[in-house]
């Protein structure tokens, strides 16, 4: 499946920056990778991290400051409205949070056609085709016929984030952005819709851009991960390749929380201290270098990038090479 | 399989959104009261403008505005249920005749500052930043003239008449207007299902229209029901300081004014109409709260 490989998404130096009260908010800074058809980029980091900032600048639903996002090798972001406005046809986004995704005046055939109508694909006319059309998305997704005209509030978080992926997928998409979209269900639940999305994906041939903070899901979800901090990439790599060997020091941390099952199993937990670098006009240099036990002067340095370990394996490090580093793995 | 699905899904029975609220509504015995209530004003006043077209304004000249200075102050009988005011007028087709104008000008007062206001706030609470800030600075100014002097002040500018009341009860109740609308809306906006719209490639005229403002309705309706309230107080309010609506026409405002120095010894001219104002704005609130309770799908059970 993944022999010929085609790039479906690239995006270059990607910034989106907030005016707020105290400065300039450096929400993405300088974000660069691509991702092939077919394929799932993990995105993980913590709370505002601005993993979600990303997936809506890729899609415009936030206007990116500066950077290119090139769909299909063209940059989207030169894009006038109604150029946009088919693009969108091809990108889509599965929000987070199911309960506040759904506008409460539409039952759930009108939720799932609102994208056709907008977008055209069929008139109010064509109502029968449009029922049939919703019937077909609604059984792809594992929704019940009966549940047509329910209002969302009838509905249990499980069979929302449902609608909502309907909704995303009722314009044939060929990318998808999954903004957390199991982290607020239930986790039998969150089990169904991963298997669902995972389904989906073989079946439509979806390409997805998938953001979590958890780890276990993005294991197990991914082709390549990427993690962020603070609004920049500190690692990309192959699913397999981050989990064996993670570089940068937070990735390292990052992963040594992930809970293990199994009371006997020593934790290693390497605890950061200190606090989070304010996003607000961060100082040049690691944004990291706060909390990073490796810390030294070097890290100050403004240039740092991201640079290749080994192949498909990029780190944004000073101190990459640095026995001390590899010493925690 | 799919064929028998879709068959089954039309069997389901679709109710609109409307009816939903409407079932609900009709379970609020107080609401259903008041809009009995408000619907029988409603009928006194077309049908009192019906009789005056049919009867080429005969029971009005006759009745309504005649003096009869002989059954003066007559406390209320069987021929009269509401006795005869201090002109020795009908109380009860004085009441009757004045319902139209308390309620169709409170009515269309709020109509102009609902429309006005909504656009203003919606535009500020939907673009935000310089457009909000120009508007609601404006609207700020308004609020700072407490309106009813604001009222008075319009109405001595420009002469006692109804288009002057209306207009000036209706701008001053533009600014409250405004600003429920742009909270509601700013509340609205933010909402992930606004952004689920604009990534399917919803415009502005949509989002606004589908996604917005029915889901900024409930404090919106609150507002109208409770500003029709207000304006029939205002119309009374200026009505009673004699700058609304002139006598002899009756307005239940001018009527409490000119009964109030026979208080002591006539207490139903005063009462009577105070108790219509009274009434149709309890009827008001009563009813809008109902429609915001029947209005939320969230609460529906």
């Amino acid at each position: 499946m993944k022999e010929n490989k085609k790039e479906l998404l690239r995006v270059e130096g990607l910034k989106k920056y907030f005016n707020t009260p105290g400065g300039l908010l450096h929400a993405v800074d300088n974000v660069n990778f691509s991702i092939n058809e077919g394929e799932t980029l993990g995105v993980v980091g913590e709370s505002g991290c601005g993993k979600s900032t990303m997936g809506r600048a890729i899609l415009r639903l936030h206007e990116p400051t500066a950077g290119k996002v090139f769909f299909e090798g063209k940059n989207i972001l030169e894009y006038d409205k109604n150029k946009m406005k088919h693009l969108r046809r091809d990108m889509q986004i599965v929000f987070q949070d199911p309960f506040a995704s759904l506008n409460p005046r539409l039952t759930v055939s009108e939720a799932i056609a609102a994208p056709m109508l907008i977008q055209k694909l069929y008139t109010k006319k064509d109502k029968e085709a449009l029922q049939k059309r919703v019937s077909e998305l609604m059984e792809m997704v594992g929704l019940a016929d009966r549940l047509k005209n329910s209002y969302p509030h009838e509905l249990d978080g499980g069979r929302r984030q449902r609608i909502g992926i309907a909704r995303a997928l009722s314009l044939k998409p060929k990318f998808i952005v999954c903004d957390e979209p199991v982290s607020a269900l239930d986790v039998s639940i969150q089990a169904q819709i991963l298997n669902l999305m995972q389904d989906l994906q073989d079946d439509l041939g979806l390409t997805y851009m998938f953001i979590t903070h958890n780890l276990s899901v993005v294991k197990h979800f991914s082709d390549n991960i990427v993690v962020m901090y603070l609004g920049q990439m500190v690692e990309m790599a192959p699913t397999e390749t981050l989990f064996k060997n993670p570089v940068h020091p937070y990735t390292q941390a990052l992963l040594s929380a992930i809970p293990i099952p199994d009371p006997d199993y020593p934790m290693n937990r390497i605890l950061m201290k200190g606090e989070i670098t304010s996003p607000i006009d961060p100082e040049p240099g690691c944004r990291f270098y706060k909390r990073c036990p490796y810390a030294k002067d070097c890290c100050k340095n403004p240039e740092i990038g991201l640079r290749e370990v080994e192949p498909g394996h990029f780190v944004s490090c000073e101190r990459i090479g640095d026995p001390e580093l590899s010493e925690n793995r | 399989m799919k064929k028998d699905n879709t068959t089954q899904a039309q069997g389901v029975k679709q109710r609109s959104l409307w009816q939903d609220a409407w079932r609900r509504f009709k379970k609020n015995k107080l609401a259903m009261v008041g809009l009995v209530f408000l619907a029988i004003l409603v009928v006194i006043a077309v049908g009192t403008i019906i009789v005056d077209l049919v009867t080429n304004n005969y029971i009005y000249d006759n009745y309504v505005i005649k003096q009869n200075l002989r059954g003066r102050l007559e406390p209320p009988s069987l021929a009269h249920p509401f006795g005869l005011d201090e002109f020795g007028r009908d109380m009860l087709l004085r009441m009757l005749w004045a319902v139209r104008s308390s309620l169709f000008m409170g009515v269309i007062a709020i109509v102009i500052s609902g429309i006005l206001g909504g656009l203003l706030g919606a535009a500020a609470g939907y673009y935000g930043k310089r457009t909000d800030n120009i508007i609601m600075r404006f609207m700020d100014i308004l609020l700072a003239i407490p309106s009813m002097l604001l009222a008075i002040a319009i109405v001595a500018a420009f002469g006692t008449s109804l288009v002057n009341v209306l207009l000036a009860i209706g701008i001053s109740y533009i600014p409250t207007f405004a600003r429920t609308v742009r909270a509601s809306i700013m509340t609205v906006k933010d909402q992930e299902y606004v952004e689920a719209a604009r990534a399917v490639g919803a415009n502005d005229t949509t989002l606004i229209f589908k996604y917005i403002i029915p889901n900024a309705m409930a404090p919106i309706i609150v507002q109208t029901t409770l500003g029709v309230a207000g304006a029939i107080l205002s119309i009374a309010g200026l009505s009673f300081i004699g700058m609304g609506v002139q006598p002899p026409t009756p307005e239940w405002g001018s009527m409490l004014s000119s009964a109030r120095t026979y208080i002591r010894d006539s207490w139903h001219i005063t009462v009577i109409p105070g108790m219509g104002i009274m009434l149709t704005i309890l009827a008001l609130n009563v009813v809008g709260d109902g429609l915001r309770d029947a209005l939320d799908p969230r609460l529906k059970n």
